[in-house]
């Protein structure tokens, strides 16, 4: 006779839904920063990206820099115009 | 996005966060996206020349095979039953825990809070199915329109989304199952699966929670205390329904200390969940209830969800109070200037100065019954009547605005306008009077409950957003 201790049960599952992503490769690196529009998205961090963009416009004064800027948590998205002339975007800080 | 649309990006984050960026880059489908580390500490211009070399390499270093590779990443595991065997073994199971490295180091549990939970068998939750008319298989939908938050469009029908950030889904069965395991009862259902339309956020980086407000009949039937502590443990309604918003942040929606739930210290709103209900008997007569602030009827139950990193007491003993009202003697008849004079008095102009230094946005008064009564012998004949005075009195001058440190986000760095005047906000003059508890005096809220004491817990949030309950029934 099965004790009570032994009856198995059936236990559901509270896993919230999640769906299979689909991954992407990363998109192809530049063979050079020279002559590329580059874009420094800034959110807030002034410590670190003040700093920064006056570093990157200084050293390196060929490339095309251009700069997003927002002190709220959601980086300023780029247009679809932008998007069309932007060769890379570097995104800072993520918080 | 960028990066599918062809365009190279690197990011730049804060290496304690190093997990929630990886889980969030595996969720938008670009596992591999480049990023690095700034420190908390360094000075700035040390702290670039840390790393940006490196940084301009993740613009330009080829990519690696890995990162040239796509594919699916397959979610945990989606059967609907997720154990099977004994009911020591089931508590093995669901007590689980996993090492969460740094910033936590320490074991946290896989399925629950951390205290043990009840056994989610096949026909407890058919049980507590019956607390709802809702189909199990049916997907958690916002039952009536709600405001935006975030840019969410958050329109009647539309799917749930659990946060924090990994975007579940879930169905009635599901929410019944973590019911279940908070201990809630079948009648308490119908709230649980209402606060589930919030999503259950639980902040990503900042030391918030959700506070669950309910208004209307139903804290009545279900037994919920609105008296005498009513914050405190002991009412099974309030603990099990708190508690289940806590469990489905952790399940539904992944929230996991170190990896999506950033919070430096947490907070105790979310250490078993806070749920609690309006004492409608208490209000004074003309006072409005929270559902009725919202636009219900009196007679129709909602839960309002407030974001909140936690509360305060009101800073006087009750005995000063009662001889401030009663004969105007006492530390809060000399700071107003009513010395000798009796009440009733507005006792909440005694806490302005220690409001307004304190934060920014709108704020909830939880007032037990007879200092709501005081306000309305004060002349206060509503709660908007009361919100007005409070944001108005909370006015301060744009010099001392701009010493706080809040507003330099909320103002996008002071490049934004300034609501009141419509002007920019390095236009204005350092005397000209901006609000410093919301937008409008309806950023404000006040709830009626507690017992008898005279006591008023000030919440850090304002006015949140109402989900209709009977929806749920």
């Amino acid at each position: 006779m099965e004790m009570a201790e032994d009856k198995v049960y059936k236990c559901l599952n509270p896993v919230g839904i999640q769906k299979t992503v689909e991954t992407f490769p990363l998109a192809p690196r530049l063979n050079t920063l020279d002559g590329k529009t580059i874009y420094l998205s800034i959110n807030g961090e002034p410590d670190i990206n003040i700093p920064l963009e006056k570093k990157l416009k200084s050293d390196y004064p060929s490339v095309n820099w251009k700069v997003k800027k927002s002190y709220m948590p959601a980086p300023v998205p780029l247009s679809d115009e932008e998007m069309k002339t932007t060769d890379g975007l570097i995104q800072s800080v993520c918080w | 996005m960028l990066e599918k649309a062809g365009i190279p990006t690197v990011m730049i984050d804060l290496e304690d966060q190093r997990h929630m960026v990886t889980e969030w880059a595996q969720v938008m489908g670009v596992p591999n996206i480049r990023f690095l580390h700034a420190g908390r500490i360094l000075q700035g211009p040390e702290e670039v020349e840390n790393w940006i070399e490196t940084l301009l390499e993740g613009l330009t270093e080829p990519l690696t095979d890995k990162e040239k590779e796509s594919g699916t990443t397959e979610p945990p595991s989606q059967e609907r039953i997720i154990f099977e065997g004994t009911l020591d073994e089931a508590q093995n199971f669901f007590q689980q825990t996993k090492h969460i490295p740094s910033p936590v180091d320490a074991p946290i549990s896989v399925y629950s809070d951390g205290y043990p939970i009840i056994i989610p068998t096949e026909d407890r939750v058919k049980e507590m199915l019956t607390g709802t008319s809702h189909k199990p298989d049916e997907l958690i939908t916002y039952q009536h329109d709600v405001a935006a938050t975030r840019g969410e469009v958050r329109k009647k029908g539309n799917v749930v989304a659990f946060q924090p950030s990994i975007w579940r889904t879930a169905t009635v069965e599901k929410v019944a199952t973590v019911a279940v395991m908070a201990g809630c009862k079948p009648e308490h259902l119908p709230v649980v699966l209402a606060m589930a339309q919030t999503g259950c956020p639980t902040g990503t980086t900042g030391n918030q929670g959700q506070i669950n407000v309910i208004s209307g009949p139903i804290a009545k039937e279900i037994g919920m205390n609105t008296g005498c502590g009513m914050l405190n443990s002991g009412n099974p309604a309030s603990m099990t329904i708190g508690r289940a918003y806590d469990l489905m942040a952790i399940n539904l929606g992944g929230a996991v200390p170190g990896v999506t739930r950033m919070a430096s210290q947490g907070t105790a709103i979310n250490r078993g969940g806070t749920c609690f209900a309006e004492n409608a008997d208490g209000l004074p007569p003309g006072w409005k209830g929270l559902n009725e602030e919202f636009g219900f009827k009196k007679d129709e139950s909602i839960i309002m969800a407030m974001g909140s990193s936690g509360m305060r007491g009101q800073g006087f003993p009750p005995g000063t109070h009662r001889a401030f009202q009663k004969s105007g003697h006492g530390g809060m008849a000399r700071g107003l200037d009513l010395k000798g004079v009796p009440g009733p008095h507005n006792w909440l102009a005694y806490l302005l100065p220690v409001i307004i230094p304190f934060g920014e946005g709108g704020r909830t008064f939880l007032m037990i019954p007879e200092l709501a009564q005081k306000l309305q012998e004060c002349g206060f004949k509503s709660k908007e009547e009361v919100y007005e005075w409070f944001w108005k009195a909370t006015f301060e001058p744009v010099k001392d605005f701009r010493n706080r440190a809040g507003p330099d986000l909320t103002t996008n760095g002071w490049m934004g306008i300034e609501m009141t005047s419509g002007k920019h906000w390095k236009e204005l003059d350092d005397e000209y009077m901006v609000p410093t508890k919301g937008d409008e005096p309806l950023a404000n809220c006040i709830i009626v409950g507690g017992g008898e004491e005279e006591h008023c817990e000030i919440i850090d949030g304002g006015r949140g957003t109402a989900f209709n309950i009977d929806a749920w029934r």
